[in-house]
């Protein structure tokens, strides 16, 4: 089963909590990641999504030179790179939020989203299941010819 | 089969393209959705997204009509989602509005295709499984039709 650090984001935009709405916007125009994690250092304290700021801001007519420091989502969840596609699954299942830092030792080294893992899950499976159905059919195939010619493979001299 | 009738989100938040961006957001925020429709003659003539507002606030757009985004695909509720299910991740499309007779009907968003994805694999992992089980009853009747006992009861 494949880990987190497989599928996630590696370059995942960042911003300090003091920087301001506008900024994160323009952020997430350019970069069209959906989500901004917001870093003390190198350690991930929050994440702003692009929901937090059309719900909490531009709906409310708020002006975007607020700190993102006040809408944002913290504490935030964290991954870990060596984390299982399936107890990422499990994270997912429980806090039902769509985007997870990934964090080695405090450290931010990317992002995971939640339709990355289960399209990669999914992926996983299917892989799988072919390779099960392929060798399924092979043996059935044999089993088949065994059947079918038991007679005359009785005959054979190596067999008896 | 999972047909998009069954996936898809049937209340579809709708608005006019000459609304403004903060009236879209504030009926998002309302609604608690994360995409709306813009209609006209209660057809889909657009998309707008969560990440259309914010493209539109920070390039100082005023009106839904300036951000909304127009090449989407329409798709019937017919449709098959494995057929969509590609589109989804190869183009990155994230929403399908759905349309029948010339009219909305419902929304298939990218909440609504994950879903359905986890349900189409738990379904093709119980498939596999009886697949299996069917596999290893005839292995075991395969053995026993072979071994001395079988065969002097069958032959």
């Amino acid at each position: 089963m494949a880990r987190v650090r497989k599928i996630m984001l590696a370059d995942v935009p960042v911003l300090k909590k003091e920087a301001k709405v506008g900024e994160a916007a323009r952020l997430l125009a350019q970069r069209g990641s959906g989500c901004v994690v917001v870093v003390e250092g190198q350690k991930p304290v929050g994440i702003i999504t692009e929901l937090d700021i059309v719900r909490n801001v531009i709906s409310k007519g708020k002006p975007l030179s607020m700190p993102i420091g006040l809408i944002m989502a913290s504490p935030v969840t964290l991954m870990e790179p060596g984390m299982k596609l399936d107890e990422a699954l499990k994270i997912i299942d429980t806090k039902k939020f769509r985007r997870y830092p990934v964090a080695e030792n405090g450290q931010l080294v990317g992002l995971a989203t939640k339709r990355d893992i289960v399209n990669a899950i999914s992926d996983n499976l299917r892989f799988h299941r072919n390779i099960q159905n392929t060798v399924l059919v092979l043996f059935v195939l044999f089993e088949l010819f065994v059947f079918v010619f038991s007679k005359y493979l009785a005959g054979l001299p190596f067999l008896r | 089969m999972i047909r998009i009738r069954d996936i898809m989100t049937k209340d579809v938040v709708t608005i006019a393209q000459g609304s403004s961006i903060t009236e879209a957001s504030k009926v998002m925020a309302s609604k608690s959705v994360s995409s709306i429709v813009v209609v006209e003659k209660s057809g889909p003539v657009a998309v707008v997204s969560e990440s259309d507002i914010i493209a539109g606030i920070s390039s100082k757009k005023n009106k839904v009509k300036d951000i909304m985004k127009k090449d989407f695909m329409v798709i019937s509720p017919l449709t098959r989602f494995s057929e969509i299910e590609k589109s989804a991740r190869n183009k990155k499309i994230k929403r399908f509005p759905v349309v029948e007779n010339e009219k909305l009907v419902g929304l298939v968003t990218e909440t609504d295709i994950i879903g359905a994805t986890r349900d189409f694999t738990r379904f093709s992992q119980m498939v596999q499984e009886i697949i299996l089980g069917i596999f290893g009853l005839a292995t075991a009747f395969f053995l026993f039709y072979f071994s001395p006992l079988g065969a002097s009861i069958f032959r």
